[in-house]
């Protein structure tokens, strides 16, 4: 079976962002794939590349990162989400003229429509709220 | 194609998750068959007179508008979340259905996905 | 079936009376401290948030603690998932 996730809170804000991730660990492991993360509200800091939690905590992040990269899972960070909390690639970066982007590797900045596609064809939709 | 039921739970202004709640819905009317279900606090998006120029916040009900010409199917909210607000549908920018506890449970039933917000 | 996840005390008012006969509940996050109270539905409670709570073997008989791996198991046998919070 086939599942959407989509992620509301920021990592350390709201375990929001950490169930997701247990959620979509054990959605692999029990031989269902995933079409799409989307993470939209406050989830767009969890494509922020710049977090650096102390070294006794759980890098959610960076587990977000492996995770997609090691499954080769879309991870798409809402870009109004991302731009208003300053979550940015290159192209936006240049774009809005500003110092630099700071987009996590494994990310993927796009627009709302994804959201919707992941939902509509996805036989599933689990959604971790704030 | 799948239908979408929204379900919208947070008030406006307090944070920005309303606003990007009805983003998401156009969105999804654009693509697919959508209804919205306002429940609890979020009936609080739909309340007329919202001025917003003051505070800074953008005053997205003026969007709730357009609903209707973006092809969105049922627009509805719970009827014992109205009458506990001391709300009525008069006090809305937009009709809206109000439905009990039974109408809810056949709207989320009759959509073959769940958006909440 | 539809399956209902509370990931918070407050959530309840918003989905109690929508949660049919047949329907599964699941409590995360925040949400497993509603397995310390009488509710009107059986529900299962995410093991790891349970522990990490300290509420192991605190929860109401009508809470039973659950993996991610049977959570997922949940999802897929339930027509769609509602999430309130």
């Amino acid at each position: 079976m086939n599942f959407a996730i989509v992620v509301h809170g920021a990592p350390y804000s709201s375990e929001a962002c950490l169930s997701a991730l247990n959620f979509a660990k054990a959605v692999l492991a029990s031989g269902h794939s995933i079409n799409r993360v989307f993470f939209y509200h406050d989830g767009a800091y969890t494509a922020n590349n710049l977090i650096a939690p102390p070294q006794d905590e759980t890098p959610v992040g960076e587990q977000w990162q492996a995770f997609g990269i090691g499954n080769n899972i879309e991870l798409i960070a809402c870009i109004a989400s991302c731009l208003r909390r300053g979550i940015l690639d290159e192209t936006e970066a240049d774009r809005y003229e500003k110092s630099g982007s700071n987009i996590a590797p494994g990310f993927t900045i796009s627009g709302l429509g994804q959201l919707i596609d992941a939902s509509i064809n996805a036989d599933r939709v689990v959604t971790f709220g704030v | 194609m799948s239908s979408i039921l929204y379900v919208f739970s947070q008030p406006p202004h307090g944070s920005i998750n309303a606003q990007e709640g009805l983003d998401a819905l156009l969105m999804g009317s654009a693509f697919t068959t959508c209804s919205v279900l306002f429940v609890g606090q979020g009936l609080m998006q739909l309340i007329e007179g919202q001025s917003t120029d003051e505070l800074g916040t953008k005053n997205f009900s003026l969007g709730f508008g357009a609903l209707k010409d973006y092809g969105v199917n049922r627009i509805a909210c719970s009827k014992p979340d109205l009458v506990a607000s001391g709300l009525n549908s008069d006090d809305f920018v937009i009709d809206v259905e109000p439905l009990d506890a039974a109408g809810m449970q056949l709207l989320i039933r009759d959509h073959d996905k769940v958006l909440n917000f | 079936m539809i399956l209902h996840t509370i990931n918070k005390l407050s959530a309840l008012a918003l989905c109690r009376d929508l949660i049919s006969e047949g329907d599964k509940v699941v409590l995360l996050e925040d949400g497993v401290y509603l397995g310390l109270q009488p509710l009107p539905f059986a529900t299962l409670a995410i093991r790891v948030d349970v522990e990490a709570r300290g509420l192991s073997g605190r929860l109401t008989k009508q809470t039973e603690s659950i993996e991610y791996s049977e959570f997922v198991d949940l999802c897929t046998r339930a027509d769609k998932v509602c999430s309130w919070f």
